[in-house]
């Protein structure tokens, strides 16, 4: 395969505008409600009617909510008329991006909107999610997210490219720049010696290490070619997107490293220019570590201006709003270049890496 | 005020275990650990394909030895229902001796203080296995109990996994109005402030005109109404089913509604008499007798509202008048 294919399109394609809920402990209503908003804010933004979207695709998860076939109950929030064209992928809304913008690519149809959402408060978010692992050797057992994070966390402690103190820095970081965002949800400050004092929940994780889950949904309008001007002064273009796994053993892979990054990086061009921002999906803190050395991030990147999902992490949304937070500092003036980043699994195990640009 | 709502989710699966990982799980039911050969190096836990490569492989079974090496773990103090123990213990990564690769899994301890990253330790066998990965679990090396050995039983070709999931939350606002309703003899509704259609029950917004309904919107509907369509349904016996004899679920658009209810069970009708058009009207269980417990944000049951629905007696509705409605 052409390593090359995710960038060397033809179809240039842009994100026009974006929409988030609040990130909520517990939102006191349906999700499609939450979707509702979403979907209500963008066109409301844009002006086009419901008719004018060619394509919808929306990313959720049934365990999460609770209901078999909830992403159908879903599509209430997008509207029951007229009929929709659309799609749903059982991963975060970042992949739904991905889906749309190569929907896109084949060139029938100019607009999709993508939502994610999640009301994870009624369930238990690590029984949930230990569901994603295989079915024979890890489920059964209930290897859960935040005890294979407490894995992943101590091979880098044990390879000494890590401390405990680096990881509460993450966290206090992630809060102060959470403070000044209204969707985050924790704004509640602490020092990294308040942090260490704290106990651990999955050894050599604590519970502020964990990314605090959240009732919240997410959208974003993608728009190919001139018509993006059209509705966007200032356009955030999509450079590039790729989208690499790998085992899902997490003994077959090296913790302390993410090969899928890197090659999800490289393909999607992200090194093409400099970085001014970068929206990472850390929902484990030690994971921005590992996250940033793959990317090559260096000091002129901004690292996660929202907050990152330590201060809120609305469940199947999360990777969408790390999208959302890049393109409305593109098509705002704040920045010129940005990554986004999205993960799925396991310690890392699938990562989703999204290059957005503005007009010079 | 309501009380909370559970819900439970399942899901019983099953998988076939195929030419490599059936092997697997029966020498685990025996009593015996298996890893695969690929190019001269050992895999444990088995795949069917190579890791590096994606090609697919002969099973080249070998025996694994008891004894490994931890290369990570982390200690779990509050255990998940779905964990292997229910008191603090820890997962790790084990490099089995010989092994190319850790396998991932729980390693019981007395205390985090007993855990490093190069300690050495034992698989422990339990004495009841079915074939299966929780067969066994780590142990200290040199704390465990032998293995025995069991030999001679049928091969396991199938995984069954039950998938459990529990879920609770407060009714609410709309269906909490609605559930009060209930308790208290009526069916309420709720009006769109758009179109002005009356939707039950409410979901708290209206899906044609995408638009949020509050208490507002709230009306009371007739405890009567038509039948808009129904379906006899011939049970077939599944995980969960509870049903034996044919029965049917009527929609049933209750007078002043413009959506009817859905799936609701009419036993006691005769199936051969039922029809679209059919007016009936709800005996409610005595107050006091009525049970929300069918009743959560996800799905609604009026058995435990509702006792039976009686034919009214009146002529049939015309079904032409049911034309706009699906259900």
């Amino acid at each position: 395969m052409n390593g090359d294919t995710t960038r060397s399109t033809g179809r240039d394609v842009a994100i026009v505008t974006v929409s988030q809920t609040p990130s909520v402990a517990a939102f006191d209503g349906p999700e499609p409600v939450l979707v509702m908003r979403c979907v209500n804010d963008i066109l409301n933004q844009t002006g086009l009617e419901r008719s004018e979207v060619d394509f919808t695709i929306a990313g959720s998860c049934d365990y999460n909510s609770g209901l078999p076939f909830a992403f159908v109950m879903n599509l209430d929030g997008i509207g029951a008329w007229p009929p929709v064209y659309e799609s749903h992928v059982e991963m975060d809304g970042a992949w739904a991006l991905f889906e749309a913008w190569l929907r896109l690519q084949v060139g029938d149809v100019d607009t999709a909107l993508v939502i994610g959402s999640g009301r994870p408060s009624p369930g238990n978010h690590r029984e949930a999610f230990a569901l994603q692992t295989d079915p024979y050797f890890m489920a059964p057992l209930g290897l859960d997210p935040t005890s294979l994070a407490g894995l992943q966390a101590r091979a880098l402690l044990d390879r000494e490219l890590a401390t405990e103190r680096d990881f509460a820095e993450v966290v206090v970081r992630s809060r102060q720049a959470g403070a000044s965002n209204p969707k985050a949800m924790v704004t509640e400050q602490a020092s990294v010696e308040e942090l260490m004092a704290q106990p651990y929940v999955a050894s050599p994780l604590r519970a502020h290490d964990v990314a605090p889950t959240a009732d919240g949904a997410a959208a974003v309008l993608l728009v190919a070619g001139d018509r993006a001007r059209e509705l966007r002064e200032r356009p955030a273009w999509i450079r590039g997107i790729d989208h690499r796994i790998e085992s899902h053993h997490p003994g077959f892979r090296d913790l302390t490293d993410s090969p899928s990054i890197r090659t999800a990086a490289a393909h999607a061009g992200a090194a093409d220019g400099p970085i001014d921002v970068a929206e990472l999906m850390v929902v484990h803190s030690h994971e921005e570590l590992i996250v940033r050395r793959s990317l090559g991030l260096g000091e002129q990147t901004v690292v996660n201006p929202s907050g990152g999902p330590l201060a809120g992490d609305p469940v199947m949304a999360t990777g969408l709003v790390r999208v959302a937070e890049v393109a409305s500092r593109i098509m705002d003036g704040t920045v010129r270049r940005g990554v986004a980043h999205a993960s799925s699994g396991a310690c890392l195990q699938q990562n989703l890496v999204s290059v957005l640009e503005g007009d010079d | 005020m309501l009380p909370d709502v559970e819900t439970l989710l399942e899901y019983p699966y099953t998988r076939t275990t195929g030419p490599v990982l059936g092997p697997f799980f029966t020498a685990l039911r025996d009593g015996r650990l298996l890893g695969i050969r690929i190019d001269g190096r050992v895999y444990c836990p088995p795949v069917e394909y190579d890791p590096e490569t994606g090609t697919s492989l002969e099973p080249d079974l070998v025996e694994m030895g008891s004894d490994g090496t931890v290369k990570s773990w982390t200690w779990v103090t509050q255990p998940t229902s779905q964990h292997p123990f229910d008191h603090p213990f820890a997962f790790a990564l084990v490099l089995l001796d010989g092994a190319y690769r850790p396998i991932v899994h729980a390693l019981e301890v007395a205390s985090p203080d007993e855990l490093s990253t190069g300690m050495r330790v034992s698989v422990q066998f339990h004495e009841d296995r079915r074939g299966a990965i929780t067969d066994f679990h780590f142990v200290p090396a040199g704390t465990g109990t032998a293995r025995q050995v069991v030999t001679g039983g049928e091969p396991v070709t199938v995984i069954e996994q039950l998938i459990s999931l529990r879920y609770r939350e407060p009714l609410q606002p709309h269906r909490r109005r609605f559930a009060q309703g209930l308790l208290d003899g009526r069916f309420i509704g709720q009006r769109s402030p758009i179109s002005g259609k009356v939707s039950i029950p409410g979901r708290g917004y209206d899906l044609l005109e995408r638009v949020e309904v509050g208490e507002e919107g709230d009306l009371v509907l007739a405890d009567r109404g038509s039948v808009t369509a129904f379906t006899v349904i011939t049970p077939i016996q599944y995980y969960g089913q509870k049903e034996t004899e044919p029965y049917i679920r009527a929609s049933i658009l209750l007078d002043g509604g413009d959506t009817p209810l859905t799936g609701v069970d009419v036993r006691g009708l005769p199936i051969d008499e039922f029809r679209i058009g059919l007016r009936l009207q709800a005996v409610w269980w005595p107050a006091g007798q009525r049970d929300l417990g069918e009743i959560d944000n996800r799905s609604v049951s009026l058995d435990g509202i509702i006792e039976r629905w009686n034919p009214t007696g009146e002529p049939d509705a015309d079904p032409d008048s049911f034309e706009e409605f699906a259900l």
